[in-house]
């Protein structure tokens, strides 16, 4: 097997799932607001 | 030592490029969701300033159909897709920040029911449906795609059977365009039988989590009634959504014992891979929300940024839903879609109903 294969094997094994994206990008923005970075959400 | 043969090679998209692509999209997202809010405030006023008998139209609706309309009109053009299509990660970052509005106390109150309602839901929708397939002669894999697709969630757990029972592209094209369409007939027709029927916010939400089929349209369904509704339609359809391994797991099992798909090695690594974790993110910030690691204010901003993420999920919607590619799928999936839909649909009713009663909701 090729190095590039290989390579886009050992990639592929640690790219993270549409969910644990989206959970990380919720635990990002819940940390923003805990600390005070993001005072006020407005809607 | 260099390879005997060569392989082309293929250069991958730069992560800086990918989100380049994203950005019309979401911007996209962005306008009918903020143009959809802005018809709310302004059309209710406007009618209101000129004495006109108008009904209050939520955002949720004016954003959907905005979406609808441009799906189904001009279509979408290929620059906003790729942005389009990340309607999924806003719906599951806006579940994920919803549960800071959830007590554990709560979500353990209301798992325990929703768990036995969500269970009897997936046993019977899946019976139904594998009943009808064999009445329409529909094709063994086809059946197995529609029952998990209307009994579990919708896309995601037809995607997820589809590679573990080894389907055809064709059989799980034609399941997902049933399942959207009928999903976009459940926006418009739950909403209406719930202030028909004088449903209370939660007899209505739990019946949208249990049987509206994608999370995106069982959020929006529950959103379109009100807040609590949409709050426990999050909760009822994620215990839905958490049981997506389980159920792909027996038919892989089902399907390896037929000698028409391969066998599962490791059962525990298989379920793990398949469970979705935006549930698990659901009830750590849950946790730590009822430990008040947040304050009042910051419950209220995390609410209000959930609220923004399910904004860009229900224009999302919209501009996916086109009805002439659903049309082009063929009539026999949607009919067997559509009478197993009716029928879960007055059961889970029933069920909700019965579970009210008993619980004196």
């Amino acid at each position: 097997m090729s190095a590039e294969l290989e390579a886009g094997k050992k990639e592929s094994r640690w790219k993270l799932s549409l969910d644990t994206w989206a959970v990380l990008v919720a635990f990002l923005l819940a940390l923003l607001v805990r600390t005070g970075v993001f005072k006020h959400i407005p809607w | 030592m260099a390879d005997a043969i060569t392989v082309p090679q293929v250069q991958p998209v730069q992560p800086a490029m990918r989100f380049m692509r994203v950005i019309p999209g979401v911007l996209l997202l962005a306008t009918v969701g903020y143009s959809g809010k802005l018809l709310e405030q302004n059309v209710g006023a406007y009618a209101k300033a000129h004495h006109w008998t108008f009904p209050n139209i939520e955002y949720v609706l004016w954003a959907i159909i905005l979406g609808l309309v441009i799906s189904n009109t001009v279509g979408v053009p290929e620059i906003f897709r790729t942005g389009v299509a990340t309607y999924e990660f806003w719906l599951k970052a806006g579940i994920v920040l919803l549960g800071a509005r959830f007590l554990l106390g709560d979500i353990l109150k209301l798992g325990g029911v929703s768990l036995v309602l969500v269970a009897i839901e997936i046993t019977g929708a899946i019976a139904f449906m594998t009943f009808l397939g064999r009445v329409f002669h529909l094709k063994p894999k086809l059946t197995s795609l529609l029952a998990v697709g209307s009994a579990v969630c919708g896309v995601s757990a037809i995607i997820a059977t589809k590679g573990a029972i080894e389907a055809d592209d064709e059989d799980s094209s034609f399941s997902i365009a049933a399942i959207l369409a009928l999903g976009a007939l459940a926006l418009f027709t739950f909403p209406v039988i719930g202030h028909f029927l004088h449903l209370s916010d939660r007899v209505y939400g739990l019946w949208a989590g249990l049987a509206v089929d994608n999370t995106a349209e069982a959020t929006a369904a529950g959103a379109l009634y009100s807040d609590a509704a949409a709050k426990l339609a999050v909760l009822i359809k994620s215990t839905r959504n958490a049981m997506i391994g389980f159920v792909v797991l027996a038919y892989a099992i089902y399907w390896a014992s037929q000698g028409q798909a391969k066998s599962v090695g490791n059962k525990a690594a298989f379920l793990w891979q398949k469970f979705p974790k935006f549930v698990l993110g659901f009830l750590m910030i849950s946790v730590v929300a009822t430990y008040h690691f947040f304050n009042k204010e910051q419950l209220g901003a995390l609410g209000n940024l959930s609220r923004w993420a399910f904004l860009l999920t229900f224009a999302g919607v919209g501009l996916r839903t086109n009805f002439s590619d659903m049309r082009k799928q063929g009539l026999r999936p949607f009919a067997v879609g559509a009478i197993g839909e009716v029928v879960i649909a007055g059961f889970t009713l029933a069920l909700v109903y019965g579970a009210g009663k008993l619980f004196g909701w």
